[in-house]
């Protein structure tokens, strides 16, 4: 394994590997992490340089006060664990990229900017990050309609050639995704919590080794599941593919609506719902704020469904922005 | 904090400090502090034992420390015996503190010296590395600020050392993931030009080279070719005596530690086995202390005496058998003498020595296919015990273990961090490095073949070792027996021969009893035998691979068909004489085989009259097993026997003596045995011609 002065430095600032729950000096959230990347690129300075200055030095050159300085020098002193932590993931199959890294996924750069996550731990084929894709979001409990499209989608992205972006979670996640899989088709499961534990189901195994498969995460390969990790890691699943299916959402509450309600507000990408007789109360909803009617059973050519939602969302605008080169 | 750079002066106060007045840096050793704690650059330090390497580092530490770095990670597999190093570096307010899986009692204190920055060195295994407890609560306890790294016994990152240890390739490859901005110093007392040179492609281009010379000043070097065990027990018996002092006395498997021990406690001497070996644990921190005290004079020890012993006052390192390279030997005979003027150091050849080293040699690494049966069994689970592997791979246990931390070293095995310890598969691919168990297999022959050498070189003893092991400044030595044109005596007397001889002869070889099933045998029913289903403790007439008896029953299975007269009566003799099981048996029955019907049946029936106890052939096999020696593993050959043999007829009352001819894992015994007393048989006892061995 081979990774970059400024990669690490990023990962020595921005992630918890090595650091205690509770610890003395708390690793750079994105909004600290930002502006100082900024004076850095202001400085004409890289992330590694930071480990060639004192604390003193950071404070005069980088105009930072007393107590940020000494947040960075602690911070950037625990290499040597870090590198112990990296070669044990190493070992285990999982890698770490970081925003400075070319091959960092462009589309969490262009569309998320500032938001990108600084640090991505994965498992499986990388390449598969931002290729095309649908995504399909909805919950862990299903009823056979909302089951029959997790597979539809599935199914139909398999024998087409797309990627399946889910959140790798139990539910519609799974079930879409193992119809990719079955259909010799790829998938990409941005998990919220324990990527680790993900990669010792031998079905996910299996499908990693052939590089069907890429498993991502921003959070700690051993992290326990928590709410806010769900919520902040909906985003990142909308944001790698070309549509996104909602198939089941509360109204106004619940990670689904509100990583629905984020998307369309965003307009990263156009975001379909489920509609049917039976559908979520949440669904309705999201279409009248301008989510596009997915209907069931769908009654084209599955080989075309890429086509079809391209021709429904024609009328949406897409915002491509153009982005910021540099932000490390 | 002292805020100027550290320097030479102040660092020689406190080696004073540490040492002594009067003590002064050996060459070297501020050269290579300097490299690392104002240079914070890479050293190895290549530098015979006792030179001093414990002092650069904890020097190192001392001055880095003082300038605001977080403390020294070292890194060595052998830390049983650094408690007089660590004693020394108090002196200059260095605190020293070891975690390994023996002393977990410590460990909360441990936490807390590093919570509070108190703790200035923390000492691990390279197993450590890989460790739940140590990555999630003891590193985050300091926030992995390490300030310095050290790697102990630094040639294992190469190959091509003597010493392969699978953890080192996990060193290797966080060494290079680690900023070149902080310090590494790699040490071993042994390194030859291409073991440097694989440690420089490793470590990259800036690491400095510090060497110097391995010549021991003080050594005595002598070899003596005695073939037969009872010739070497009789010498030492003789010759030990006029090396006034203590010492150490190697052997290469547990059993000779222990035979050994037994003899000399025997002829007068205050000597005592240690080994990391067999179950029957043997507490070898209070044998050391008893050592370093001298309440004991001689240890018989195997390889598990690790390279952090001193004892500065020892006067001779005997071998009782060869070890298997010139640079294990040459480590093993620099324990002696490091304080004193004159010691000796005295290699004994002999007839077994060539046996065990091939069985070392071969049984290094797993076949392939069981590497690749472990993984096919993972491969279907997310998770699996050793145990449940085992029921489904044909290998010993200790195969397995080894196999499965070389997949574990590779990528391709996970461990699963919590008590459980679940084997998984992980996603890295996988393919067996043929190439590389082969080249370190060739090398262990090549080692083997250039210590025989050594064994019969006729010219300078030290300068042979110093060449061997590419010292940069070989000299002839004037002290060795070949120098000097005279030594210790190679004749031996008679009579001292004879009495070693019926000391083999007598020896007590036990064979324990299991009181555990393996797992899965009877699924679902309680792995613990109850106590009357077990067997009693029986006895070994000998080891296969004694030079006397042994010899017999080897010939007697493979060659003849029978077992001799000699056999016969030496087995009545041990059971009447010296065994003398109580209650005694009141008849006698064999382990069955279809492969040689008559050979332990016939030996058994022949036994039995002359014990005058009736013979009853009870035991049948019910199919064709394999053979037992096949199944390589607990519930492989449980279920071997379980399945394969029935009892016939009804049972004779009474205490029963079971016999076999050779006993390896125990099991066939075990199971019979079991399978006797469910019937509702008397005590049994098993008794059997050898005991397989093959362990240190």
């Amino acid at each position: 394994m081979t990774i970059s002065h400024d990669s690490q430095v990023i990962l020595l600032l921005c992630s918890h590997l090595g650091l205690p729950a509770d610890p003395e000096f708390p690793p750079f959230t994105l909004r600290d992490w930002n502006p100082l990347a900024v004076k850095l690129q202001s400085a004409s300075m890289r992330p590694s340089d930071l480990l060639e200055i004192n604390s003193i030095g950071l404070q005069s050159q980088l105009n930072l006060t007393e107590e940020e300085a000494n947040r960075i020098a602690n911070l950037l002193q625990r290499s040597g664990s870090l590198a112990i932590d990296l070669e044990r993931l190493a070992s285990l199959g999982i890698n770490v990229t970081t925003r400075v890294d070319s091959d960092y996924p462009e589309r969490y750069k262009q569309r998320l900017k500032g938001s990108a996550p600084s640090v991505l731990f994965y498992a499986g084929e990388k390449a598969l990050l931002g290729q095309p894709g649908i995504a399909v979001i909805g919950s862990r409990n299903l009823d056979e309609v909302g089951q029959a499209c997790a597979e539809f989608v599935g199914n139909a992205c398999g024998i087409s050639g797309l990627v399946l972006y889910s959140g790798g979670a139990k539910g519609v996640d799974t079930l879409s995704m193992k119809a990719a899989l079955s259909a010799r088709g790829t998938a990409v499961g941005v998990l919220a919590d324990s990527l680790e534990k993900a990669i010792r189901d031998p079905e996910n195994r299996s499908a990693i080794s052939r590089g069907d498969l890429c498993l991502a995460t921003p959070y700690s390969p051993s992290a326990p599941f928590t709410v806010g990790t769900a919520m902040g890691r909906n985003k990142l699943i909308y944001t790698l593919a070309d549509y996104a299916i909602v198939v089941a959402s509360d109204a106004g509450k619940g990670g689904t609506w509100a990583g629905a309600s984020e998307a369309l507000k965003a307009k990263w990408l156009p975001v379909f719902a489920l509609e049917h007789s039976l559908m979520a109360p949440g669904n309705t909803l999201l279409i009248q704020k301008g989510a596009i009617p997915f209907p069931h059973p769908f009654m084209g050519d599955r080989l075309k469904l890429y086509e079809w939602m391209e021709n429904q969302s024609l009328s949406q605008s897409k915002t491509e922005t153009a982005f910021q080169p540099g932000l490390f | 904090m002292a805020s100027s750079q550290p320097n030479k002066d102040y660092a020689r106060k406190l080696l004073k400090l540490m040492l002594g007045k009067d003590q002064e840096f050996r060459p070297g050793q501020w050269e290579a502090i300097e490299t690392v704690a104002v240079k914070k650059q890479r050293v190895l330090v290549v530098q015979r034992t006792g030179w001093g390497k414990s002092l650069v580092y904890f020097l190192a530490t001392k001055l880095l420390r003082e300038h605001g770095a977080g403390p020294t990670l070292l890194i060595s597999p052998l830390l049983s015996l650094m408690r007089n190093q660590i004693e020394m570096a108090e002196r200059i307010g260095i605190r020293a503190i070891t975690i390994n899986s023996a002393n977990q009692e410590e460990w909360k204190a441990a936490e807390e010296a590093l919570g509070i920055n108190t703790c200035d060195i923390l000492l691990i295994s390279p197993e450590r590395l890989n460790n739940e407890h140590f990555l999630n609560q003891v590193m985050p306890k300091f926030s992995g600020r390490i300030g310095l790294f050290v790697v102990d016994e630094a040639h294992c990152i190469s190959d091509w050392g003597h010493d392969f240890r699978p953890d080192y390739r996990r060193i290797i490859r966080i060494l290079q993931i680690l900023p070149k901005s902080v310090p590494v110093i790699g040490t071993t007392a042994t390194a030859n030009n291409r073991v440097i040179a694989d440690v420089q492609a490793q470590l990259g281009p800036g690491l400095t080279i510090l060497r110097g010379s391995l010549a021991r000043e003080s050594l005595r070097l002598q070899n003596i070719l005695l073939p037969r065990q009872s010739e070497r027990l009789a010498w030492l018996a003789e010759n030990l005596p006029k090396f006034n002092g203590s010492g150490i006395i190697y052997c290469l498997t547990v059993a000779d530690t222990e035979r050994v021990a037994v003899w000399l406690s025997k002829k007068g001497f205050k000597a005592a086995a240690y080994h990391a070996g067999n179950g029957n644990q043997i507490d070898r921190e209070a044998l050391e202390q008893a050592f370093l005290r001298n309440e004991i004079q001689i240890l018989v020890a195997t390889v598990a005496l690790g390279m952090g012993f001193d004892k500065p006052d020892i006067a001779f390192v005997v071998h009782f058998q060869c070890p298997g390279s010139v640079v294990a030997y040459y480590q093993q005979v620099g324990r002696a003498g490091r304080a004193t003027d004159r010691s000796y150091g005295i290699l004994l050849g002999g007839e077994e020595d060539e046996e065990i080293h091939n069985y070392f040699i071969e049984s290094a690494f797993p076949d392939v296919d069981v590497f690749q049966a472990i993984l096919q069994q993972l491969e279907k689970s997310d998770g699996l015990s050793i145990y449940k592997i085992l029921e489904n791979v044909n290998t010993s246990k200790s195969k397995a273990e080894k196999a499965l931390k070389l997949l574990e070293v590779d990528g391709a095995v996970g461990k699963t961090m919590d008590k459980k310890s679940l084997y998984f598969r992980t996603p890295n691919p996988w393919t067996p490095d043929i190439n590389r168990m082969n080249q370190v297999t060739d090398l262990r022959r090549l080692e083997l073949a250039q210590i025989q050498e050594y064994l019969n070189h006729q010219d300078c003893l030290m300068m042979f070792l110093m060449k061997a092991l590419d010292d940069p400044y070989p000299t002839v030595c004037n002290r060795c027996s070949n120098c000097r044109g005279k030594g210790l005596p190679k004749e031996v007397s008679p009579e001292l021969v004879i009495e070693a001889e019926n000391f083999l002869k007598e020896e007590t070889i036990i064979i324990a009893h299991r009181s555990f099933l393996p797992s899965g045998l009877f699924p679902g029913q309680k792995r613990r035998l109850p106590a009357e289903l077990q067997i009693e403790q029986g006895r070994s007439l000998c080891y296969c691979n004694d030079p006397g008896w042994g010899k017999l029953v080897k010939q007697g299975k493979y060659t003849d068909g029978y077992f001799s007269n000699e056999l016969l009566q030496a087995a009545v003799h041990m059971i009447v004489d010296t065994w003398r099981p109580d209650p005694f048996p009141a008849w006698v029955t064999a382990i069955p085989s279809l492969r040689h019907p008559t050979l332990v049946a016939d030996f058994s029936k022949k036994l039995a009259l002359k014990l005058g106890l009736p013979f009853y052939p009870v035991l049948k096999r019910v199919n064709n097993a394999p053979e037992q020696k096949t199944m390589q593993n607990s519930s492989m050959q449980a279920r071997n026997v379980i399945g394969t043999l029935a009892i016939e007829g009804k049972l004779p009352d009474g205490p029963v003596l079971l016999i076999d001819d050779i006993i390896d894992s125990g099991w066939t015994l075990t199971m019979a045995g079991y399978l006797l007393l469910k019937e509702g048989s008397d005590q049994v006892y098993p008794f059997t011609l050898a005991k397989a061995t093959g362990n240190s």
